[in-house]
């Protein structure tokens, strides 16, 4: 871990959201050039988003959509 | 106005209503597995989430009309349930406000890499160190307050907006529980990482 890593780290998680200011992206961005160490976290950090939202998707169970059709109070087009 | 005129523009106004009301129940139908989707990590079982959505369902469309047409209708729907969850107890076992003090963004990764042998590894294989189910535990043993936020906003896809609608909290909340709810969930990960 050098210099600057530890801002770095606090930036991550608005830099992943898109949520700093133009010259703090800037900022990170010029350390993450630098920096493979802190630029494999970042990298890391997006691919966990994407794993922990394939991971944990479960489908509805079959059987609901029809149970939640049959609590409709209007017929349904055909 | 005639009689007939004001019969004809009140027949009319009634059949502008049905048809409204079955747009809208056809559309709330079509987002139910995007709803369940969402349910499903804010309940604790697949049996609540079943429930759950079959009240918001029961809920949304009887009170159709509080619906303003135009508006994000998965968030409105998000929000009844959320309010149903919310009913069903989960006060009662509400998170305390302080938590342990969570370790840094990089904390993760950290403990995955130094589970491997190679030095400097691609963070491809760091992450497969994580299986789909220790996600799925882990979020499910954050606490909730926090987990709501991390489930709409990060498996939901809601907006930071969104998410403060449907917990009815401040935007300022939503950012400060999803940034800590993130670091709690890395530390469950590389709890159960470490421990596999």
């Amino acid at each position: 871990m050098g210099s600057g890593c530890q801002d770095c780290e606090e930036m991550m998680q608005p830099y992943v959201d898109g949520m700093l200011s133009d010259a703090e992206v800037e900022e990170a961005r010029e350390h993450l050039e630098r920096c493979p160490w802190c630029d494999k976290r970042y990298r890391f950090e997006e691919r966990l988003r994407h794993f922990v939202r394939v991971a944990t998707d479960e489908p509805m169970p079959p059987g609901l959509r029809e149970k939640l059709e049959s609590l409709r109070t209007t017929r349904p087009t055909a | 106005m005639s009689e007939s005129a004001s019969t004809a523009e009140e027949s009319r106004r009634i059949a502008e209503e049905a048809r409204d009301r079955v747009r809208f129940e056809e559309e709330a139908l079509e987002l139910s597995d995007q709803v369940y989707r969402v349910a499903r990590r804010l309940a604790g079982s697949r049996e609540e989430a079943e429930d759950l959505v079959q009240d918001t369902y029961a809920r949304a469309f009887r009170a159709w009309q509080q619906y303003t047409p135009g508006t994000n209708l998965r968030a409105w729907l998000l929000r009844i349930l959320t309010n149903l969850n919310i009913d069903r107890g989960r006060r009662a076992q509400r998170s305390p406000d302080t938590q342990p003090l969570e370790e840094g963004d990089y904390f993760l990764y950290n403990k995955l890499e130094s589970t491997l042998p190679d030095e400097n590894p691609d963070e491809e294989r760091v992450i497969e160190r994580l299986s789909q189910n220790a996600v799925v535990e882990a979020l499910a043993e954050v606490p909730h307050d926090f987990r709501d936020v991390i489930v709409l906003v990060d498996i939901g896809e809601f907006s930071y907006a969104d998410a403060a609608q449907i917990l009815d909290i401040p935007v300022g909340t939503v950012m400060s529980r999803l940034h800590r709810g993130r670091r709690i969930l890395k530390q469950r990960l590389a709890e159960k990482a470490v421990a596999a």
